[in-house]
């Protein structure tokens, strides 16, 4: 198991190396540059442009700001922003390193629960009144935007009825909404998912041996049936997991909150180069890892991946 | 049952929050659309900041919500006997937020330090290029600025190479001389080294940047005890704060102009200025040959129903402007007649000019930033229905096209300059000047420019004013550009909050600010 965990760890580094490659061009082939965006209107003076170009070191080769920024993030050097003056990154992302996965992984394991028992009911409950009006609020609550749900949530619950604060960061009652509104969509997909696959499990042969060697349908259902629908499940949480990251960036914006998402926009909109870069890096650092964690999770499910995974 | 008794206990905690921030009023809730990028008056350079540091630092001088320059910390000044350049009398008895009086050893050691090679300064370093000796410090060859001179606590003098006489109204805040000695090269972060109204206490980055009241301001303590401005990016969430009462004055942001402008609720909330940007059509004669025809420019110009334009294009969230310089900024002039809409005359000029119906036009594309690809299309359909002128839109990226305007590549293009003074010479001697770099549609005119060098040496606030109203109707009679509504800037102000204003500059300072 531990070995399995190194391998993985190890096969990070490549997929974090073509990051950097990939965003670093990307970002440099964005039209504008920070001293232009920096000096907005005054640009024109370009004695000043000139002056703070070199002070930020853009007036080098590419290629050799490439190689400088990639030895010193090897080292774990971020750098300094450009668009808060005298500011490193680390400091700029500060708060928001924990924020973002905090508000994805808060709405997942919302969404989880909530998502398995309601697919589980109305798999159960198949072509039955309850299984339609779960499939209705299911279509509903995937097919209505977040940014939507946010705002209808925000007139009803904070400037109707006064009962939580509409944006903002720092107390329990500001979270609220903005993980609710994350985790709506992702219950209402691992609700139909979970139906599926429930569905499909309950027609297997040993579930007819379970219920033929007169087991309870309770316990057919919650101790046998179920654990055959985590996995496939669990398989989608770390692509869900890697959708919620990507939707922080929404809900930061509508919310006010000062996370990865939102300085994520506003680092590539400021060409502010080493945040945006830093940014992104750990984005697809969060995700590798939480499908890392994912796959160990099966070998806690499911023995036969556990055996497998002794044998690599 | 456990899940609904703690939603009830929840709730009731938040309700209980929510009391408490009300019931401690003295404190004035404001947004801005974004984090400040710097919090000290020497790296300051864009607008965010400068709502923050306003309230901090001070300059010689200040502008009243009408746009007048009055004195801040100096009291007084007068051009030097020995040259170019003015001795400045400073107000005695100011204290920095530290305690530390103020001093002219404090001024010089700001300009100094604005203009170290090492500082990335903004903004500030470029109104002290003037100054003898300037050129030494900003090379890193001296570290002394020869051209101040310290001659007693609150008196400098300051030398120049080449007259400036708006030197006293730049705004160059001014801070502590011994704050780095005391906090260390990154106190800009921790503490506040000017002598303003409102001391900076935090800054929760992507959350808020509290002030707090600076009892011994020489001016009188301010009314209120704090100012939190919240760091709200998306315009709709900012109206929802407002609307919630988390916020006690909101700056409005443009996507919800129409909203705030429709919603009769926010009627007697609004405060509607115009914005210091004088706003123009721009023609580059050098790139597009019939602009060289005074007529054709003319016709542009006539093309364009301003009135129609304020209410439909800009719903109602803009103001005339007749010519150069805008109302609330010095060397405005009101006697300017307003823009005329004649498209009977302007298809006669065309006529005239050689393209009857825009015939033999050749085509031309219309450019700006992605913000205004609406007011493009407007232009081109006006001018392509009225003058026949085969107009295409052009939108580019913001930081592309502000490059390409700079190099002066823009043939046709709608653009605004913002003062970052109240004096008109800001618009004057920028947009239209022959060798300003500012200067983007590469207009040129001999009269015009010797009116400005002559502006540029006059002292005396009257004549100057003269010279820029003679200027302007130089500019206006030789249709250089087409003038463009100006846009409006909207906030809105709950019924308890007294005494802000909304100015042409942004807010007035929240020095004489009361809550109910």
């Amino acid at each position: 198991m531990v070995v399995y965990i190194l391998k993985r760890l190890i096969g990070i580094v490549p997929v974090l190396v073509v990051t950097l490659i990939v965003t670093f061009g990307a970002i440099r082939a964005l039209p504008g540059d920070p001293v232009t965006v920096m000096l907005s209107d005054h640009s024109a003076n370009v004695e000043m442009a000139d002056r703070l170009r070199a002070e930020y070191g853009l007036d080098r080769p590419v290629l050799q700001q490439f190689v400088d920024y990639s030895t010193h993030a090897l080292r774990g050097q971020f750098g300094f922003s450009y668009r808060y003056v005298h500011v490193p990154v680390i400091e700029v992302l500060g708060t928001g390193l924990v924020i973002s996965p905090l508000l994805a992984l808060a709405a997942i394991f919302l969404a989880l629960p909530f998502g398995i028992i309601a697919g589980t009911f109305a798999a159960v409950h198949r072509n039955q009144f309850a299984d339609t009006a779960v499939i209705v609020i299911l279509v509903i609550a995937l097919s209505i935007p977040d940014f939507a749900i946010a705002t209808f949530l925000v007139y009803l619950l904070c400037i109707k009825l006064g009962l939580l604060p509409v944006a903002g960061w720092g107390s329990l009652a500001q979270a609220v909404l903005p993980v609710a509104v994350l985790a709506v969509p992702s219950a209402a997909y691992i609700a139909r998912l979970s139906r599926t696959f429930m569905l499909e499990v309950l027609q297997q042969d040993y579930i007819r041996t379970l219920r033929a060697k007169g087991l309870g349908e309770r316990l057919v259902i919650y101790r046998h049936a179920l654990r055959n629908v985590l996995i496939p499940v669990l398989t989608q949480a770390g692509i869900i997991f890697g959708g919620l990251l990507s939707n922080t960036f929404v809900v930061e914006t509508i919310f006010n909150i000062p996370g990865l998402g939102r300085l994520a926009i506003e680092s590539v909109f400021a060409r502010d180069y080493p945040v945006a870069m830093a940014v992104v890096l750990l984005f697809v650092l969060f995700f590798v890892l939480i499908n890392l964690m994912i796959d160990v999770l099966y070998a806690a499910i499911d023995p036969r991946l556990r055996a497998r995974m002794a044998a690599a | 049952m456990i899940t609904r008794s703690f939603i009830k206990g929840f709730l009731c905690t938040a309700l209980l929050a929510f009391a408490c921030s009300a019931a401690a009023a003295k404190t004035l809730r404001v947004n801005i659309q974004a984090d400040p990028a710097m919090m000290d008056p020497i790296t300051y350079s864009e607008l965010v900041s400068g709502r923050i540091i306003e309230n901090v630092y001070e300059a010689f001088t200040t502008k009243t919500p009408d746009g007048k320059s009055v004195p801040a910390l100096a009291l007084s000044w007068e051009p030097l006997q020995s040259g170019y350049g003015f001795r400045f009398h400073l107000r005695p008895g100011v204290k920095f937020h530290s305690g530390r009086t103020f001093t002219a050893k404090d001024v010089k050691y700001t300009f100094e330090t604005l203009l170290d090679p090492t500082m990335k300064a903004g903004l500030g370093a470029e109104y002290l290029k003037n100054i003898v000796g300037a050129d030494d410090v900003k090379s890193g060859k001296s570290k002394d600025l020869k051209g101040v001179t310290v001659v007693d606590d609150n008196t400098i003098d300051v030398a120049f190479t080449k007259l400036d006489v708006l030197f006293p109204i730049y705004p160059i805040y001014i801070m502590d001389s011994g704050i780095v000695a005391e906090q260390g090269p990154d106190w800009m972060t921790k503490v506040s080294a000017g002598t303003g109204p409102f001391k900076f206490t935090q800054w929760k980055r992507g959350v808020e940047v509290d002030l707090t009241a600076n009892k011994d301001y020489w001016d009188g303590a301010p009314k209120i005890d704090d100012i939190r401005f919240l760091i709200v990016g998306d315009a709709n969430t900012a109206l929802a704060q407002y609307d919630a009462g988390e916020l006690d004055f909101l700056d409005v942001y443009e996507p919800i102009y129409q909203r705030v402008l429709g919603d009769a609720r926010y009627k007697d909330q609004l405060l509607s200025v115009p914005r210091a940007q004088s706003r123009y059509l721009g023609m580059n004669q050098k790139l597009y040959a019939p602009f060289k025809d005074k007529r054709v420019r003319e016709a542009v110009s006539l093309a364009l129903p301003r009135d129609a334009m304020i209410k439909g294009l800009y719903g109602g969230a803009a103001f005339p402007l007749n010519g150069v310089v805008t109302p609330g900024v010095g060397g405005y002039d009101p006697t300017l007649p307003p823009m005329k809409y004649d498209p009977v005359m302007a298809k006669k000029l065309m006529a005239d000019a050689g393209y009857p119906d825009g015939k033999g036009l050749p085509p031309i594309m219309i450019t700006c930033s992605p913000e205004y690809k609406d007011e493009l299309a407007y232009y081109a359909d006006q001018l392509h229905k009225v003058l026949g002128m085969p107009v295409t839109v052009n939108v580019m990226e913001r930081a592309t096209f502000i490059k390409a305007m700079n190099a002066g590549e823009v043939a046709f293009f709608p653009w605004g300059w913002t003062a970052d003074y109240p004096d008109g010479m800001y618009y004057l001697a920028q947009m239209w000047y022959g060798p300003s770099p500012y200067n983007r549609a590469r207009y040129s005119n001999p009269d015009y420019d010797h009116l400005i060098d002559e502006a540029q040496s006059t002292i005396d606030v009257q004549k100057r004013y003269d010279l820029y109203h003679q200027a302007e109707r130089v500019l206006l009679d030789d249709w250089a550009m087409a003038p463009l509504p100006i846009e409006a800037s909207l906030a809105l102000r709950k019924p308890n909050v007294h005494n802000i204003s909304n100015t042409p500059f942004g807010f007035s300072s929240f020095k004489d600010t009361t809550i109910d």
